[in-house]
C-alpha cells in the first residue's frame, strides 16, 4: 500500500515537472535542433579563376541561400538560370524561401553553410555574421576583381561595401532609400506645398494640422523607420553633410553619440513632438497599420521605405500619388541626405565551392543584371547604370535618379550593433512620447554602447 | 506459473506503457532543458560555431539588467491579474449558470467558450483593432458619450500599458475555467443545496459553505494552471500585441528571452533567461500548492 501511494506521488511530482518544464522547452526548441546537418553537397571545384575576368571551367556543386521576401525570387530564378547555361557542368542547389534563415541556421552553426548567400530578411544581420567568423574576407578579392564584362567591380557599384575594421565581407546588391511619403494628389487638393526642407517642412505641417488631418504617423513598434528616415539624415545633416558620424556610431565610439549632431537631430524629432504632428497612435501601432491610415489621408507624412507602393501595391486608393524625398531635415538650401537600405551578397568562409560563389559575384554585378534587377525585383540595384530605358516602375526610376543626383548625399549602408540598435530604437520612441529628453537618449545609448564595447 | 515470472510480466506490462512516454519526455523535455542550461554558461549569438564559455556569467548580468526586473514583474503582475479576473469571472458565470436554472444556460455557455477556439494569436490581432487609437471599437465606442472624438492610445502609455494586456488575456481564459467549474458544481448533489435551503441559508451561504468546499479542487487546479500557462505562455499575447513595447514597458520573461536571443543575438543570455523563467514557475507551483493546501472534503 506504502509502495503504491509512493509510486503514486512519484507519478504527480513527474507530471507537475512535466508541465512546469514543458512551457520552458519551448524556448529552447531552437537549441535542440542545432545539430549540423550531414547533407552537405559535396563539391570538388577543378577551376581555378583567379580574380580577373577569365571564365574557367566551373565544375562541382554550388549551393546559393537567397530570402525571399519583398523583393521577391524572380530576380533570383533569372539570374540563376543565366548562370547555370553559362556554367552547364556546374550542379546548382538553390536554398530559398521566406524562412530559410532560420531553415539553414543549423548548417551555418555546424560550420556547413550553402557557399553562397543573400543577406535580407530578418534572421540574418551581415555585422553579427562578420562577427561570428562566417563571412569569407573579400577585401583582396574585391580590390581588383572583374566583372563579366571586363569592368571593375568596384568601379560599378553606385554604393562602396561596408567596411567592418577595415575589411569587406559582403557586397550591397540593392540601393534603396529611406525617406518621407506624402499623397501629392492630397497636397494639390489642399493647396499645400511640397516640403524641400525642414522649414518648409515645419510649414506646410503647421497648414495640415490647421486643415484638420495629422501631419506625420509613424510605427512606434518599428522605429527603426523613424530613426532611418528622420533621425540618421539629421544627423548627419547637422554634421555639416559628413556620414562618416554614422560609420563612427555603427563602431560604437561613444564620441560619436555625444557630438552636438545627434543632440540638434534629436531636437528635430522634439520639434515634432511638441507642435503635436506626431500622431499620437503612432507608438502602439505597427508599419502596416501606419500605412493604412497615411494610405487613408488621416494622415499626411509617413517616414518609410521605397519599397512601399510596392507593398502595399493592392490597397492604394486610386488617385493616389506617392510624393517622395529621402530628408527632410535639411536646412533651407541644404542638401537631400538619402540613407540607404540594402541587402548584401557573401560568401560563407566555410563554404566549399568559393571559387564558383566568385564567378557568381562576377556575374551578378553587371550592368545587365542591374536592369534585370530594377525590373524584376522592383527596387534600384546597387550598379551604376542608367536604368530608364528599362521596363522598371517609374518610382524606381525617381528613386534611381535621386540616389545618383551629385546633390544628394547618399549614406552607405551601416549596420549598428544589435544591442546599440536596440536602444536607440527604444529611447527614439520614449522621445516622441515625451517620456525622456534628447540627453537621456544620448545617455541611455552611449551607457549601451559603453557596455556592448568592453 | 511461479510468483517470480507473475512478477516479471507484471513488470514488463507496466514497463511497457511507463517506457515510450518517459522516452519522449526525456527527448522532447528533459533534453532540451538540460541543453538550454548547458547553453545558458556560454556567450554565444546562436549562429555562429563557436561559443565562448562564461560560468555564471550570463546570471550575473540578468541581476544588473532593469529589463529582467521589470520583465518578472510584469510577469507576477499577469499571474496576479489573471488569476483574479478569470477565477472571479469563470466562478460568477459557472455559479449563475448552472445554480440559477437559467433557460439559455446552455447557449450562454458556448458563447463563453468561444474564446478558447480561437489562437491567442488571432485574439491579439483581435485587441490591436480595438485598441487601435484611429480605427479602434474602444475610443470609437467612447466618443459616444463625449463630444470630442475620444484618441486614447490604449497600448501608447509609458507606464501603464501592460494593465491593457489583461482584459484579453482574462476574455481569453474564462471560457475553460468555466466549464471546468461548472462540471464541478454539477456533480455536487443537489440535496445539499436543497438542505441547506430548509435550514434558511441563503444562496452566498450556500456558495460559500457547499460551493468553494466542495469545487475546491478544481479551483485549486485552476489557479495553478492560470499561473504556469501565464508564466510559460503570456509571451505570444505579448509579441502579437506590443513587441514589449513601448520601450519594453511590456516585456515579459518570454518575449525578452526572444528579443534577446533571436533579435539581439544573445543566444546564452536568452537561454539562461529561460531556466529563469522554469525556476521561478517551479517555485511558484510549490509555493501556491502550500499556500492553497486545504483538507480534503469528501462527498458521502
Amino acid at each position: 500500500m506504502i509502495t503504491k501511494k509512493k509510486i503514486a506521488a512519484l507519478g504527480i511530482a513527474v507530471m507537475l515537472a512535466a508541465v512546469s518544464l514543458a512551457g520552458c522547452s519551448g524556448s529552447n526548441k531552437g537549441e535542440s535542433s542545432n545539430k549540423p546537418s550531414n547533407s552537405a553537397p559535396a563539391s570538388e571545384s577543378t577551376s581555378t579563376p583567379d580574380s580577373g575576368n577569365e571564365t574557367a571551367k566551373l565544375t562541382g556543386d554550388f549551393e546559393i541561400q537567397y530570402f525571399v521576401g519583398g523583393y521577391g525570387d524572380k530576380w533570383w530564378k533569372k539570374v540563376i538560370a543565366d548562370f547555370q547555361t553559362a556554367n552547364p557542368e556546374l550542379n546548382i542547389k538553390e536554398s530559398a524561401g521566406p524562412k530559410i534563415n532560420d531553415q539553414n541556421r543549423p548548417r551555418w552553426i555546424g560550420g556547413n553553410p550553402p557557399d553562397f548567400v543573400y543577406i535580407d530578411g530578418p534572421v540574418l544581420n551581415d555585422r553579427q555574421m562578420v562577427e561570428d567568423g562566417q563571412l569569407e574576407d573579400l577585401t583582396d578579392w574585391l580590390k581588383d576583381a572583374k566583372n563579366i564584362d571586363g569592368e571593375l567591380i568596384t568601379e560599378i557599384l553606385a554604393q562602396p561595401a561596408q567596411q567592418f575594421d577595415g575589411k569587406v565581407y559582403n557586397i550591397p546588391l540593392v540601393l534603396n532609400s529611406w525617406g518621407v511619403f506624402w499623397n501629392k494628389a492630397l497636397f494639390q487638393d489642399k493647396g499645400w506645398a511640397e516640403p524641400t526642407d525642414f522649414p518648409s517642412f515645419l510649414a506646410v505641417s503647421d497648414k495640415i494640422k490647421a486643415d484638420g488631418i495629422t501631419p506625420f504617423i509613424h510605427t512606434g513598434k518599428y522605429p527603426y523607420y523613424i530613426n532611418g528616415s528622420i533621425l540618421f539624415p539629421a544627423i548627419v545633416t547637422a554634421n555639416n553633410n559628413d556620414f562618416t558620424i554614422l560609420q563612427d556610431m555603427a563602431a560604437n565610439k561613444v564620441e560619436a553619440f555625444e557630438s552636438p549632431a545627434v543632440l540638434a537631430a534629436l531636437n528635430k524629432i522634439v520639434a515634432l513632438r511638441d507642435k503635436g504632428f506626431i500622431d499620437k497612435a503612432s507608438i502602439q501601432i505597427n508599419h502596416t497599420d501606419s500605412q493604412m491610415l497615411f494610405l487613408q489621408n488621416k494622415d499626411a507624412f509617413i517616414p518609410n521605405g521605397l519599397w512601399l507602393p510596392n507593398e502595399m501595391a493592392k490597397d492604394v486608393p486610386e488617385g493616389f500619388d506617392f510624393g517622395f524625398i529621402p530628408s527632410v531635415t535639411q536646412e533651407a538650401g541644404g542638401k537631400v541626405v538619402a540613407n540607404t537600405s540594402t541587402a548584401t551578397v557573401a560568401i560563407a568562409k566555410n563554404g566549399k565551392n568559393k571559387e564558383a560563389a566568385k564567378a557568381f559575384l562576377q556575374f551578378i554585378f553587371s550592368k545587365e543584371q542591374a536592369s534585370q534587377w530594377a525590373e524584376l525585383s522592383g527596387a534600384p540595384s546597387n550598379i551604376k547604370g542608367d536604368i530608364s530605358s528599362s521596363n522598371a516602375p517609374s518610382f524606381v526610376k525617381d528613386a534611381a535618379k535621386y540616389l545618383t543626383d551629385p546633390n544628394t548625399i547618399v549614406i552607405p549602408t551601416i549596420t549598428y550593433n544589435a544591442d546599440v540598435d536596440k536602444a536607440m530604437m527604444d529611447a527614439t520612441d520614449a522621445l516622441t512620447i515625451n517620456t525622456i529628453t534628447p540627453e537621456e537618449w544620448v545617455k541611455r545609448v552611449t551607457d549601451v554602447v559603453k557596455k556592448v564595447s568592453k | 506459473m511461479n510468483a517470480g515470472t507473475a512478477k516479471w510480466q507484471r513488470n514488463v506490462f507496466i514497463a511497457s506503457f511507463i517506457i515510450p512516454t518517459l522516452i519522449f519526455f526525456g527527448v522532447f523535455t528533459i533534453y532540451p532543458v538540460v541543453q538550454g542550461l548547458y547553453y545558458s554558461f556560454f556567450e554565444w549569438s546562436g549562429m555562429s560555431d563557436k561559443k565562448t564559455f562564461i560560468g555564471l556569467d550570463n546570471f550575473k548580468e540578468m541581476l544588473h539588467d532593469p529589463i529582467v526586473w521589470r520583465a518578472i514583474g510584469n510577469d507576477y503582475f499577469l499571474v496576479a491579474g489573471k488569476v483574479a479576473g478569470i477565477m472571479l469571472l469563470a466562478t460568477f458565470f459557472a455559479v449563475a449558470l448552472t445554480r440559477f436554472g437559467f433557460r439559455l444556460a446552455g447557449f450562454f455557455r458556448s458563447i463563453f467558450f468561444i474564446p478558447n477556439v480561437i489562437s491567442v494569436v488571432v485574439i491579439g490581432v483581435l485587441w490591436n483593432f480595438i485598441y487601435n487609437p484611429q480605427i479602434g471599437f474602444l475610443n470609437a465606442f467612447l466618443s459616444l458619450f463625449t463630444k470630442e472624438k475620444v484618441s486614447i492610445t490604449w497600448l501608447g502609455f509609458p507606464d501603464h500599458t501592460i494593465w491593457m494586456l489583461l482584459p484579453p488575456a482574462i476574455w481569453a481564459g474564462i471560457g475553460f475555467y468555466m466549464i471546468l467549474l461548472i462540471a464541478a458544481i454539477q456533480s455536487i448533489p443537489e440535496s445539499y443545496y436543497e438542505a441547506a435551503n430548509i435550514e434558511g441559508a441563503g444562496q452566498w451561504k450556500q456558495f460559500w459553505s457547499i460551493t468553494v468546499p466542495l469545487t475546491w479542487e478544481q479551483i485549486k487546479v485552476s489557479i495553478l494552471n492560470i499561473m504556469m500557462t501565464t508564466l510559460n505562455g503570456s509571451f505570444v499575447i505579448v509579441w502579437i500585441m506590443t513587441e514589449g513595447g513601448p520601450d519594453n514597458s511590456t516585456q515579459v520573461m518570454g518575449s525578452y528571452l526572444y528579443q534577446m536571443a533571436f533579435r539581439q543575438f544573445h543566444f546564452g543570455y536568452g537561454a539562461s533567461i529561460g531556466f529563469v523563467i522554469l525556476v521561478l514557475s517551479l517555485i511558484t507551483t510549490i509555493a501556491l500548492q502550500r499556500l492553497m493546501r486545504h483538507d480534503t472534503v469528501e462527498m458521502s
